[in-house]
């Protein structure tokens, strides 16, 4: 317990000490808040009719939010594990008393932690809007357990990415493809016609996830997927560190 | 307090090790000697639990590597052969991190990283960022990592490699302080190194342990009888007749340098005769050699007793010319028989 913590806290720290977590903050906020004041402009504009629920459209319903996404969890993800194989201090790393899983998901809890400070500034917005009007907690809360249950599953694969190989660029672009297909597995929900198939795209659907997140609905399945996903990542970037001392 | 029996490591078709078994007692200093590429690096590794043997076993203090390996682990202090750091850190925090990832208690790691810091002599650079310390600090910071925990065994793989001499000096005798408590493994392929701070040594080719013993055993191994090397001015012409006719003098033979070797000799000593002698240990004829050299009138420059050194045993064993680093050989006269005495020189 005291190595997971032991790499948590290393792991959280090394963020800050980088530039790269700056960079990412300051872009992840622009794209934000430029979203969220072209809702507000939007809802402010008499002529637009304002909209039902402008939540939906801060969380997932742009397509900003999910490039955010699948740019910024490969940047956060992919020095992890990658940058220990490169340098060769996952020697020092392994030969410690410590578990290939205390490793694994010390690291992964601090990319999830360094992941959520990303989204804690967006707070700021509810402020902005509860001054002027009455907020609306219900979607809120279930707006941030999506942003924060499909963060865990992509930030799990980004770091089985960053296991399978020495150079951080080939980690992210792993798991920039690994996410893109998580993302738009469902796209080809039309193509189907199988009922099962068209069921299961269904469920593993991150577009319609979000946007019932934005609307105030927690589906317990989702999250049942996002814990499961996330686990069966985390095994197997155990494994594959595992795995690397017997070839 | 480590065992290891038939350690063989296989990369697919190419075998790196084959078949290695040694034990290591309680407090002893064992050296892993090898040319580069001998295997060295892949039995420590199999040691400290980062590879997992093809076949074979390892327990250390009891406690086997494959089934116990965080116990095993706990028992064991390891600087690897490249000191990888994290860069971005600062010396007490990575020691910080260390003790934490090693199961350290709060209060155990705050009184033992200032003594760490202190035996290891970086108390001027414990606040500074890990990636602007040069590689003798780094590697001092990677010692203070192994040592923090307290552990009964030391690994240390290749510990001076890529170190200036003041570095290397300085490195060496904090290994052989450390040595003083605990039990310690050291692999190089340093020659003076192993004679200077293990008690005991095996020597590792192609994968393989093919000697093994005392550094004194060794030289033993590879030489019965004792030389004695002369170098005397005003020689008369039957010199070798006369030396050869002593008690106890086996053979006597007059020797020649090559070149360079007589380039770094002096003018007299380059007019000097030089004969080597060959004796029974039962008698030491030095005595007897410097009194005739009176009574014949010569002029004795120079009497070495020439010792087999550890580098004599390993080209004999392993067929290759043992790496010795260059600022040895510098401080080295022609004579390579003379190592031992001469990198005492250069350690203290």
């Amino acid at each position: 317990m005291s190595g997971l913590l032991a790499v948590f806290n290393r792991e959280l720290r090394a963020y800050f000490y980088s530039p790269m977590a700056y960079v990412i903050l300051t872009f992840f906020l622009i794209v934000n808040g430029w979203v969220f004041s072209l809702i507000v402009s939007h809802l402010n504009d008499p002529r637009a009719g304002g909209l039902a629920t402008p939540l939906k459209f801060f969380f997932g319903e742009t397509i900003f939010f999910w490039l955010v996404l699948l740019f910024i969890t490969p940047v956060l993800t992919m020095r992890l594990i990658s940058e220990e194989l490169r340098s060769g201090s996952i020697e020092a790393l392994m030969t410690a008393p410590v578990s290939e899983a205390q490793v694994v998901l010390g690291k992964y809890f601090a990319a999830l932690g360094f992941y959520i400070f990303l989204w804690l500034p967006t707070l700021a917005y509810v402020v902005i809007v509860g001054r002027s009007s009455e907020v609306d907690w219900g979607p809120i809360i279930s707006g941030y357990i999506g942003i924060v249950g499909i963060g865990a599953v992509f930030i799990a694969a980004g770091i089985f990415a960053s296991a399978t190989t020495k150079s951080q660029i080939v980690a992210a672009l792993i798991s920039f493809a690994i996410l893109i297909l998580l993302w738009a597995i469902a796209f080809i929900d039309s193509l189907v016609t199988n009922e099962t198939v068209k069921n299961i795209l269904a469920y593993i659907d991150l577009m319609t996830h979000m946007s019932e997140f934005g609307k105030g609905v927690v589906d317990t399945r989702r999250l049942v997927y996002y814990v499961t996903t996330s686990a069966l990542f985390l095994f197997l970037t155990s494994r594959s560190l595992e795995a690397k001392k017997w070839r | 307090m480590i065992e290891a029996q038939g350690l063989t490591r296989r990369y697919g078709e190419f075998t790196a090790v084959e078949g290695i078994s040694f034990s290591v007692a309680d407090g002893e200093i064992l050296g892993i000697l090898g040319p580069n590429g001998a295997g060295k690096t892949t039995t420590i590794r199999m040691i400290t639990g980062f590879l997992p043997p093809s076949s074979g076993r390892v327990t250390v203090n009891g406690h086997d590597l494959f089934h116990e390996p965080i116990k095993a682990r706990r028992e064991i202090g390891y600087l690897p052969e490249t000191v990888a750091l994290y860069g971005e850190m600062r010396v007490s925090e990575y020691l910080a991190y260390r003790a934490q990832l090693e199961g350290m208690s709060r209060g155990d790691a705050r009184a033992a990283i200032p003594r760490t810091i202190d035996s290891c002599l970086l108390g001027d650079v414990s606040h500074q960022i890990i990636s602007t310390l040069s590689k003798g600090y780094r590697q001092r910071v990677g010692l203070a990592a192994a040592i923090l925990h307290g552990p009964r065994v030391l690994v240390l793989d290749e510990p001076t490699v890529g170190l200036d001499p003041k570095q290397i000096i300085a490195i060496r005798e904090l290994i052989r302080d450390l040595g003083q408590k605990r039990t310690l493994m050291i692999s190089t392929h340093i020659l003076p190194e192993v004679e200077q701070l293990c008690r005991r040594v095996l020597i590792i080719d192609r994968g393989r342990l093919i000697a093994e013993g005392t550094p004194t055993e060794l030289r033993e191994q590879a030489q019965g009888s004792s030389i004695l090397r002369l170098t005397v001015k005003n020689a008369t012409p039957d010199i070798v007749d006369i030396l050869a006719r002593l008690e106890g003098i086996e053979s006597a033979t007059e020797r020649s340098e090559n070149d360079q070797q007589i380039a770094e000799l002096s003018p007299e000593e380059r007019a000097a005769t030089r004969v080597e002698l060959g004796y029974s240990q039962a008698i030491d004829p030095r005595e007897t050699v410097f009194r005739t050299a009176v009574e014949q009138g010569w002029v004795l420059l120079e009497m070495v007793e020439k010792k087999a050194s550890l580098e004599d045993v390993f080209v004999r064993l392993t067929g290759q010319e043992a790496d010795t680093p260059a600022d040895v050989q510098a401080n080295m006269p022609a004579e390579p028989t003379t190592i031992e005495t001469d990198s005492e020189e250069v350690a203290s």
